[in-house]
């Protein structure tokens, strides 16, 4: 276990007991804002230098915002903020391919941790208040809203009219919340340590990422194995990540906003992209795409918006072409959506039986999932092979892929569908045990406290992904959005 | 509920397509996911129309347009006369 672990658990465990204890705004802020740069610190102290600055920055503009609200002064902060996220996250890859002598010295500019999470809620607050929020932190409210230890490094993106009357509030973090709070914790490390099974696999360089890295003349179902793959391995360890992150700002009676809700459930482009990386996506929605495709009413520039909006939302992750068109392909995907809706309202179609709605979620399962070669591909030559191995009728006899990994990846998404469907059922049991209270108490405690055993539970599971996982070097067990 | 709400009921019936499910002024649209953001765009375009105001889409947000009920208040709130 890592120092920076048993740091950020023994942040939370002391923001706990502070929480429980100290009534005072004032105080639990302050608390907050040094436990959170602290722990920030700890990535290195030019990374907390760059955070200072863009938190001062852009509570300076925001103060000059609200005394005379104005466009100018928005676009000079977005510009800001902008530029900032510009130099540190896009500047060192345009001068790796720019041939130029002075860009090279940007070449190896390390990126402060949580930049395009903390700059992008910088962002909203400025934006929220050309809106017209009424919204006055303080700096130290300021800063806790930019350095909140929980969600600084890799979100969920919070917006500034949710976080400041839970920063203002002196409430006690109740039995619930903690509880709610360990559950998530649970959830999200068992999730995240799935994630590392599928990228390292049961047999040693068997995995997703030896799949995508070390292998060459994919076949068909090869490719479709990973690109599965890869999906539910971004989504455990995305997910994992932000349930812990969830559960870590519940233990302390905060509720930040969630970012995944069942994705792969989705049955249509649309809907997947309100239950996948949510805080971003509806952060595009709402400061991009609205705006923009409110300044025409012509469909097509509608259409031309989603297109710019998905584009957004691939470079936001990197400034690489591989990026430019995965927000591409899930823009198109998006407007064919659009497409097949306006034909079936212009011919009055309402497609009802149940099988229309499962062949809708194979095909946005299967054109979703595709989308994750762009996302994760070395190089756009790599991506391109994966493809052309797809429409290769004659590759789809031969495999280069693992048998262990085809079944690693059916495994889980079996039993991720399993684990749904239980959660499912026990919804509907609490449901019927609370309206016949006549059932036994140890079962209604169950039900109502569910945490007492699912965090035991996923923990115990957890310890078994663990046992199965095949040891590997620090490098392979990072989180992978760290990076963005 | 006024004739401007009552048509604007009847736009959200039509986008939503859900045959059985009742809308009032007060069904949450947004946060329920009933409405998606190009929909979102085609209400803020019926919603222009039916108060003939223009409505700055940089002044609302989502929650803004949850419901019927709540888009004519937005409507009040941030609309401006149309040139």
């Amino acid at each position: 276990m890592s120092l920076r672990v048993l740091l950020y658990a023994g942040a939370l465990l002391l923001g706990i007991g502070v929480f429980a204890r100290v009534r005072s705004c004032r105080a639990r802020q302050a608390f907050l804002l040094v436990v959170s740069y602290a722990l920030y610190l700890t990535w290195g102290a030019w990374f907390l230098a760059v955070l200072l600055a863009s938190t001062a920055i852009n509570f300076l503009v925001g103060r000059w915002m609200r005394r005379k609200p104005s466009l100018t002064i928005l676009w000079t902060g977005l510009a800001f903020n902008l530029v900032l996220l510009g130099f540190f996250k896009y500047l060192p890859g345009i001068a790796v391919s720019v041939p130029l002598a002075s860009l090279q010295k940007f070449s190896h500019l390390a990126l402060p941790l949580g930049i395009s999470f903390w700059t992008f809620q910088a962002m909203s607050y400025l934006l929220d208040l050309y809106r017209g929020e009424e919204l006055d932190p303080s700096f130290l409210e300021f800063g806790l809203y930019m350095a909140f230890f929980p969600v600084a490094i890799s979100g969920p993106i919070c917006r500034m009219p949710d976080m400041l009357p839970q920063f203002r509030s002196g409430q006690a973090p109740s039995r619930d919340d903690r509880g709610r709070g360990l559950s998530r914790i649970a959830t999200g490390l068992l999730m995240m340590q799935v994630a590392q099974l599928l990228g390292k696999g049961i047999l040693s360089g068997q995995g997703v990422n030896a799949g995508f890295d070390q292998i060459s003349g994919w076949s068909g179902p090869d490719v479709w194995c990973l690109a599965l793959g890869y999906g539910l391995q971004v989504f455990f360890d995305f997910a994992g990540y932000s349930h812990i992150a969830i559960g870590a700002a519940r233990m302390m009676g905060f509720t930040v906003p969630e970012n995944f809700a069942r994705p792969f459930t989705s049955t249509t482009p649309s809907i997947f992209w309100t239950r996948w990386h949510m805080s971003l996506s509806f952060w595009i929605r709402d400061y991009v795409f609205l705006p923009l495709a409110m300044l025409r009413r012509q469909e097509w520039w509608r259409k031309f918006c989603l297109l710019v909006a998905m584009v957004l939302f691939g470079v936001w992750h990197r400034g690489t072409l591989l990026f430019v068109l995965f927000g591409c392909y899930h823009g198109v995907l998006l407007i064919l959506h659009r497409q097949t809706q306006q034909a079936e309202r212009k011919l009055n179609w309402q497609p009802t039986a149940r099988a229309w709605t499962v062949w809708s979620w194979i095909v946005t399962m299967a054109l979703v999932n595709l989308g994750w070669i762009l996302f994760r591909a070395g190089s756009l030559s790599q991506a391109g092979e994966m493809f052309s191995a797809l429409l290769l009728p004659t590759s789809y006899s031969r495999h280069a892929v693992s048998f262990s990994l085809y079944g690693l990846v059916l495994g889980l998404a079996l039993a991720y569908a399993g684990a749904l469907y239980a959660i499912d059922t026990l919804d509907a049991y609490a449901e019927r045990t609370a309206a016949a209270p006549s059932r036994s108490e140890f079962i209604a405690v169950g039900l109502r406290d569910r945490w007492v055993w699912i965090a035991p539970l996923w923990t115990t599971a957890c310890l078994l992904v663990l046992t199965l996982m095949p040891h590997q070097t620090h490098a392979a067990n990072v989180f992978m959005y760290r990076f963005f | 509920m006024t004739p401007e709400a009552h048509q604007m009921i009847e736009h959200v019936v039509h986008l939503v397509r859900k045959p059985g499910l009742a809308i009032d002024e007060n069904t949450a649209l947004v946060s329920s996911g009933l409405i998606d953001s190009m929909a979102l765009v085609d209400l803020l375009v019926k919603l222009e129309d039916l108060t003939h105001l223009r409505i700055p889409a940089g002044k609302v947000q989502p929650k803004d347009m949850d419901t019927v009920a709540l888009m004519f208040a937005t409507a009040e709130r941030v609309g401006k006369p149309r040139k």
